[in-house]
């Protein structure tokens, strides 16, 4: 028995035949860049939306969704399943650089907040995700389960990660006790640890939204 | 449950959001590597992290994007030391293969990853020094050991990709007589020994411990750990108590 780690097996994502992501990253691994070109199809657009989520400037947005897939090439081989899909892998990575982006370039976080999130076109999801049932109920509960909370405790959840503020930061910027924002964020994710639990076990890995 | 736990379940929540203070994080990276609860409900945390984006409605990339990435990728050289040739085998499977050391190989499991990562997954020991601070952001593998002569023996053995550098963390071993010393050892295929660190552990049995590494994992048939005469020994003499090894 020899071997690198083994993934959990792939998951066809209802009855499709596309290749899982766990697939898809095996095959990266082995230096086919057409399995990266069938991952950006994949979650290109959901990173370009977190991008713009975070940083809430196109140019700035572009050039973290081209980071992501290069620093995911680049670093094909740490990925590490335990730590979650790849499709969160590739969030994560997103995210750090879209934040890293945000923290360096002030006058971003000031058009960030004035100016909400620029409208842009939205992807009909035949490499997507759009079409696949287990996506949009994932979506479907995230949306449904961020708006169930409290709205300060949503608030305390998108400061921190879309903001990328620390807790410290998070309490200055509202006037209020860290105690209080660290009880808040630890209410809120308990909750959606429980809604959202359901659907994100078992870890199986598929063309699915993250 | 210890106060401590108490206090640090209050920020894992926050950790898994990446939002604590720097010392913070350093908290509770050192609460992770020896609690035996928390790391699941920091994976249970991170679940919800990884799906929040998932609420977003994905846009149309700007169609440059993927053309300026394909590019990138295709410059694999001046920024991916580590990539390999294309359906290569690994070099420790190569070594492996060849008659005089083995048909099989066992054990010697190898997982790519960063100490950072590492640290959050049940790593035994109590906390961790700086010198892991220091580590915990570069690439590296991972080996696990597991026990022979002591069964509930286990370990993780970190190796730096760049070499040189370790760390080792381990449990399940008894505390030692000063007389005695717990000693890692890289033994390479022609059976000649390096020593990589020396060790006891508390009271727990655990340890994390600095180990100063060859060579390449690939290049070694076997890591082991022993127990030895204080302070230490050239080459190893007590039974193998965790190991990851290769058939001869």
């Amino acid at each position: 028995m020899v071997g690198i780690r083994p993934e959990p097996p792939g998951r066809r994502a209802l009855g499709q035949e596309d290749p899982t992501d766990l697939d898809l990253l095996g095959r990266m691994r082995l230096g086919d860049e057409s399995a990266l070109e069938a991952l950006y199809k994949r979650y290109g657009g959901l990173v370009y939306t977190l991008a713009m989520r975070i940083v809430g400037d196109p140019e700035l947005a572009r050039e973290v969704l081209q980071d992501t897939f290069i620093r995911a090439w680049d670093g094909r081989d740490t990925y590490d399943p335990a730590r979650g899909r790849v499709a969160w892998w590739l969030m994560g990575i997103a995210r750090h650089r879209a934040v890293d982006l945000l923290r360096s370039r002030p006058h971003q976080a000031r058009l960030r907040e004035q100016a909400r999130t620029p409208a842009a076109p939205r992807a009909t999801g035949r490499a997507g995700t759009e079409d696949l049932g287990d996506a949009v109920a994932l979506r479907s509960a995230v949306v449904t389960a961020l708006q169930a909370l409290p709205a300060a405790q949503r608030k305390a959840i998108e400061l921190a990660y879309y903001g990328g503020r620390t807790q410290v930061e998070v309490a200055q910027e509202l006037g209020e006790p860290l105690g209080t924002i660290k009880g808040r964020t630890r209410e809120a994710m308990d909750r959606l640890r429980a809604l959202l639990r359901p659907l994100i076990e078992p870890r199986a890995e598929g063309p699915q939204s993250p | 449950m210890t106060d401590e736990h108490g206090r640090l379940i209050e920020d894992l929540a926050a950790y898994a959001l990446e939002a604590l203070e720097e010392h913070e994080r350093a908290r509770v990276d050192a609460h992770l590597a020896s609690c035996a609860t928390c790391p699941d409900l920091l994976a249970q945390y991170r679940d919800v992290v990884g799906a929040l984006p998932s609420g977003l409605d994905p846009a149309v990339p700007p169609p440059a994007a993927w053309a300026a990435v394909r590019a990138a990728a295709h410059r694999p050289a001046e920024r991916a030391p580590h990539a390999r040739r294309p359906l290569e085998a690994p070099r420790w499977l190569r070594l492996a293969m060849r008659p005089a050391i083995a048909a099989v190989v066992v054990g010697l499991v190898i997982w790519n990853v960063t100490l950072q990562r590492e640290l959050a997954r049940r790593a035994p020991g109590p906390a961790p020094g700086p010198e892991v601070e220091a580590l915990s952001r570069r690439p590296g593998q991972v080996v696990i050991l597991k026990g022979s002569g002591v069964p509930g023996a286990n370990a993780r053995l970190f190796v730096a990709s760049d070499g040189g550098q370790g760390h080792l963390a381990i449990s399940g071993l008894q505390p030692l007589p000063r007389t005695r010393t717990y000693q890692l050892w890289f033994v390479r295929p022609d059976a000649t020994a390096k020593s990589g660190a020396t060790f006891d552990v508390d009271r727990s049995g655990r340890a994390w411990v600095s180990v100063d590494v060859p060579g390449p994992v690939s290049d070694v048939r076997a890591i082991m750990v022993t127990e030895e005469p204080a302070p230490r020994s050239d080459r190893p003499t007590g039974t193998p108590l965790a190991e990851a090894t290769t058939v001869p």
